[in-house]
């Protein structure tokens, strides 16, 4: 029963992860680098949410188009004054460069906002609880996960189904062989970017409705999406969408079990443990993940 | 006997070079009687540590061009190694240090064996997430004192346990390895490990077409790499007298390491003691003087990270690569 429930939870955790991961799966596809300010942009998502629904007093899931706005404004800004920059120089260049971006939003986080931790109290559905036959679900979370599901199915058949979509995906799969076709890549890299920041800044509005909004929020989530995105196999967005759920799933029902068998070795402390084994055993033993191409 | 000619062996940096260096060492030796206080004191402490934890980076980052950012682990396994020791069996530093060595030496085989069938970002992710683990198992692990950390035993004066209660002493305890580092480094440029990792740098297949098991050479380079933190590691037990998870295994500790050999110049023998002294004194004062405004908390760490930016966008190969390319020539 109880593991039926964590198995729940997870599953509604892992639209959210699946979110937070398409975007960074998006900049990977296209341009073959790495965003470790990924969570940072989350980070950045989650104050919009908190300091527009203190300071309007409006619920904080209406915030969730400026959420997304800050978070494109985001990815332009990084796009444009950063990473273009970086695409010349070597990998190493790319990784730091992408690192510092992450050390600058957060410590200009602690610069805005200080250290503490911060929830949002206040909204149409904190503390409110939907039951459904014997499961006991909070209707924040339950409503987070359908908002995030909208989302990522919005954005899949953007990138499907449109031609700016087509044409994303042709420079994914091969940059050169686009720009023959007379598709303006550098184009596309900043629609990536921005793309990655709008999805993530939604995740980070929907996750601050019921989770703590600090800093340092960005790298637990980042490391989290890393895992997504290596299972799913880097650049796909079908993985990110069923790695999001498993590992939701993983990281809820993890736990659970520890406490089922009553040992203290494997228990909630080390469950962002086992993300990161996770990553690591998929990376070293099915380095595509389960959805990537055969490199 | 042909090591340790090899290792002494300067002459093939310029006149300039040699004589700045040989300058800087005398500085160095005479620094405890230039009456500097105990702020200065411990700034260079702390520069001299980091100095030898970015010439550990460098083999590895530098030379080996992998981008390793999971040093904080081996800081972690040198320091707990001593303290652990001396707190639960009273036995000494000169022991337990080369304990500490060899755990981290077998511990970096055993992740860089899988760790090294990656490469590029799924390299450099997964050396943070094993560093988040290890963090992780020290957090709940009673034994080593978890989350609260671990406090040393005081011994007084002793050569022993490597305490002292001046800090002259661990000046130039520091600065023994400092330049025992700095000989080992110059003689490892120039041997065949050295040579092979910079023939991976440059075209990894083009190397093992030559013969060179790249991987295996990846994996003695982080191994290297790993025994000179753990050294740098060992010390800080001794001489900080307390240590815990947050300040030894941190995420960020990882992230100086690499940025101070970035940042001097990776891959040349004077490149991470040019970006620890850049870096470690601007740390300390800035932070020393941001003590005093609150108001202004995290802007220290947003200087750095507009200089990581900087640094990546527009000359990735350092200062050094700077001061090279005003040269003209390239080594």
């Amino acid at each position: 029963m109880v593991l039926a429930d964590a198995f729940i939870q997870g599953i509604l955790m892992g639209f959210l992860f699946a979110l937070i991961s398409l975007g960074l799966t998006i900049i990977f596809g296209v341009m073959d680098i790495v965003n470790f300010a990924h969570g940072e942009f989350l980070m950045l998502g989650m104050y919009t949410a908190y300091c527009l629904s203190i300071s309007l007093g409006v619920d904080p899931l209406v915030t969730l188009p400026l959420c997304g706005a800050v978070g494109a404004l985001l990815g332009l800004v990084s796009y444009y004054g950063l990473v273009r920059y970086l695409l010349r120089g070597p990998m190493v260049a790319q990784l730091l460069g992408t690192f510092g971006l992450m050390l600058f939003l957060r410590y200009l986080a602690v610069f805005l906002w200080g250290i503490d931790y911060r929830m949002i109290k206040k909204g149409l559905l904190v503390g409110k609880s939907l039951t459904i036959g014997p499961f006991h679900l909070d209707m924040t979370k339950v409503v987070c996960a359908l908002l995030s599901l909208v989302a990522f199915t919005v954005v899949s058949w953007i990138i499907f189904k449109t031609r700016v979509g087509k044409a994303l995906r042709a420079t994914s799969i091969n940059r050169e062989a686009a720009s023959y076709m007379g598709i303006k890549t550098e184009r596309m890299n900043a629609l990536a970017w921005a793309m990655g920041g709008i999805t993530v800044g939604i995740a980070g509005g929907l996750l601050a409705n019921f989770y703590y909004i600090y800093p340092m929020v960005g790298l637990l989530f980042v490391m989290i999406a890393f895992a997504t995105v290596a299972l799913g196999g880097f650049g796909s967005i079908k993985g990110a969408f069923f790695a999001g759920i498993l590992i939701g799933i993983l990281e809820t029902v993890f736990p659970i079990i520890g406490h089922l068998l009553k040992t203290s070795i494997i228990g909630p402390h080390y469950k962002m443990t086992i993300v990161y084994l996770a990553y690591f055993l998929v990376v070293v033993f099915r380095p595509r993940g389960l959805f990537g191409w055969e490199q | 006997m042909g090591a340790i000619r090899e290792a002494f062996d300067f002459s093939d940096f310029p006149l300039v070079e040699r004589i700045g260096f040989g300058i800087f060492c005398l500085f160095l030796l005479a620094f405890p009687w230039l009456g500097m206080d105990s702020f200065g004191m411990a700034v260079m402490i702390q520069f001299l540590l980091f100095s030898l934890f970015g010439m550990g980076w460098n083999t590895i980052g530098g030379y080996g061009g992998q981008v390793e950012l999971g040093k904080a682990q081996y800081v972690g396994i040198g320091a707990y190694t001593v303290a652990v020791l001396m707190v639960r069996w009273d036995i000494p530093y000169w022991f337990s240090m080369p304990l500490g060595v060899l755990i981290a030496l077998g511990y970096s085989f055993l992740i860089g064996y899988p760790l090294f069938r990656l490469k590029g970002h799924y390299f450099a992710i997964a050396t943070i997430a094993t560093s988040l683990v290890l963090q992780d198992i020290f957090i709940n692990w009673n034994f080593v004192g978890a989350a609260k950390g671990i406090e040393l035993p005081i011994k007084g004066n002793t050569f022993l346990y490597m305490q002292f209660t001046n800090d002259t002493y661990y000046y130039y305890f520091i600065l023994a390895y400092f330049l025992a580092g700095v000989l080992y480094m110059n003689w490892f440029r120039k041997s065949k490990l050295g040579y092979q990792l910079r023939m991976i740098k440059i075209d990894e297949e083009a190397a093992e077409s030559l013969g060179i098991d790249a991987r295996w050479c990846k994996i003695k380079a982080y191994a290297i790499a790993s025994a000179f933190v753990a050294v740098g590691g060992s010390f800080i037990a001794v001489y900080n007298l307390y240590i815990d998870p947050e300040s030894v295994m941190h995420l960020e500790l990882s992230i100086m390491i690499a940025l101070m050999a970035m940042l001097g110049g990776a891959a040349s023998l004077w490149g991470p003691i040019i970006g620890a002294a850049i870096l470690v004194p601007l740390d300390r004062y800035l932070g020393s003087w941001l003590g005093g405004h609150k108001e202004l908390m995290g802007v220290d760490f947003m200087i750095y990270a507009a200089i990581i930016m900087f640094i990546a966008a527009f000359e990735p190969r350092g200062i050094w690569g700077i001061v090279e390319r005003y040269r003209g020539r390239r080594t």
